[in-house]
């Protein structure tokens, strides 16, 4: 158990403290670099969205009650710094981010798929790849134990038992895909 | 249907039920075969995705957080002494302020509807304009019967104060200026007469007083005065004091200019 929990930091930085941001970005940098790692940015960008990602919050820090977790309002930050990026980049035309599954895509004799290991892992991204987006997202949320399946709905913005049945079609959706790749 | 199950299996996935629950799901799993191949195909996907590796953010990452937070908190920094100022300032002088200008406020208010008429300034001052004018007149009436000459000059330098001497000032003024015995209570008397030469009874009187001076100085005040005045009426008072056999040379010559003057 964490002796300062996340939102007691949160609100340590929310009064000042910003020193304790740092402990918050050493407990969350690895889930927030997996989320936009996974939802297709490529490592370099990832780490920029990161970076984003802590900039609001630092930026708008007042604006955090406390009453919900820190890791909701975290993500919630995350999607919005996600959303914001690629629409920026889909104005200006020029797709900046080539993620790992469009790199990928039509090598279908690409070394790491011989290898059994790596061969399912590799098979995942893929299938990850060709979800939608929102499937994608709600799939990378859950994925994270902390955040309860209430949060998820707020942070998506619908309810808890809508966010439960969007996880579990997105996930027959990602075991259909995955199943097709593996049998092609 | 389908969709409690599709909720019940989320429950059940990550741990949301209770021991009674979960049992409960596992007994509808074994009689309902379907739902079972479902469930075990979801419970697959599942697990593939929590085998998702990523890879490792680089160290580049933090060294971008760490400068960012650092120079936000020198920004910070640079903030809190200008914060800290304020909030001493609000801290020792804004509930004076406030209190002071309440204050204030009801003491304007207060003073707007408590205030006097505004007429009555002027009755009042002018009530005690005439109450201190009458105590003025008695005082110089009582100073010029002094026998002291010097209460008498008291007498009509306080005659001086007078915004616009009465007749009976006047007259006492007058009376002093032709039969006071001293030289210098007859001399302050002229020039406290000078004060009201627009009124023809003064002019008149000090025409009249002429011939009853015996004092030089106050025959050549005189006659400055007459010059000054242009009063013709004056000619035949001087030339009749001209006729005096022990009339100082100077005085003459200066009463002869002096008609000359007027003329």
């Amino acid at each position: 158990m964490q002796t300062l929990t996340d939102n007691v930091l949160m609100m340590k930085v929310k009064s000042g403290d910003l020193d304790k941001l740092g402990l918050l970005y050493e407990r969350h940098k690895k889930k927030l670099f997996g989320f936009f790692y996974n939802m297709g940015n490529n490592p370099s960008l990832s780490e920029d969205l990161v970076q984003n990602v802590f900039v609001r919050i630092l930026k708008y820090r007042q604006s955090f009650t406390g009453e919900g977790p820190f890791t909701a309002w975290m993500f919630s930050m995350a999607r919005n710094v996600h959303y914001d990026h690629h629409k920026k980049v889909s104005r200006e035309g020029v797709s900046r981010n080539v993620s790992p599954e469009q790199v990928d895509r039509g090598t279908g004799d690409y070394l790491n798929e011989a290898m059994d290991l790596q061969g399912d892992a590799h098979l995942l991204r893929r299938a990850l790849g060709l979800l939608s987006a929102e499937k994608k997202e709600i799939l990378l949320l859950s994925k994270y134990r902390e955040l309860k399946f209430q949060e998820i709905g707020e942070i998506l913005g619908c309810s808890e038992g809508a966010a439960k049945v969007r996880v579990h079609r997105a996930l027959k959706d990602l075991k259909t895909i995955f199943l097709q790749l593996e049998t092609r | 249907m389908e969709e409690k199950f599709e909720i019940w299996t989320m429950d059940y996935l990550c741990g949301n039920l209770s021991e009674g629950e979960a049992k409960e799901f596992e007994t509808f799993l074994k009689e309902r075969m379907e739902y079972r191949e479902k469930y075990d195909e979801l419970l697959k996907a599942w697990e593939l995705l929590h085998t998702m590796q990523t890879p490792e953010p680089s160290g580049k990452m933090d060294d971008a957080f760490f400068s960012m937070l650092s120079s936000e908190m020198e920004k910070e920094q640079g903030r809190v002494p200008k914060q800290s100022f304020t909030s001493i300032l609000s801290v020792f002088f804004r509930p004076q302020w406030v209190i002071g200008s309440f204050l204030l406020l009801i003491g304007l208010g207060f003073g707007y509807f408590l205030r006097p008429d505004v007429e009555t300034i002027p009755r009042q001052t002018i009530a005690a304009n005439n109450e201190t004018e009458e105590v003025r007149q008695k005082l110089v009436l009582t100073l010029l019967d002094q026998p002291s000459a010097n209460q008498r000059l008291q007498g009509v330098s306080e005659a001086n104060k007078f915004e616009n001497a009465d007749d009976i000032v006047i007259k006492a003024l007058l009376k002093t200026l032709n039969s006071d015995p001293n030289v210098n209570v007859r001399l302050a008397a002229i020039e406290s007469l000078t004060n009201y030469v627009d009124k023809p009874e003064v002019r008149q009187g000090l025409v009249q007083s002429i011939p009853n001076q015996e004092s030089p100085i106050l025959q050549i005040t005189l006659a400055n005065l007459m010059v000054a005045l242009q009063e013709k009426a004056s000619i035949e008072p001087f030339k009749q004091l001209l006729k005096q056999k022990q009339l100082d040379t100077t005085v003459k010559k200066r009463i002869e200019r002096s008609i000359e003057s007027i003329i």
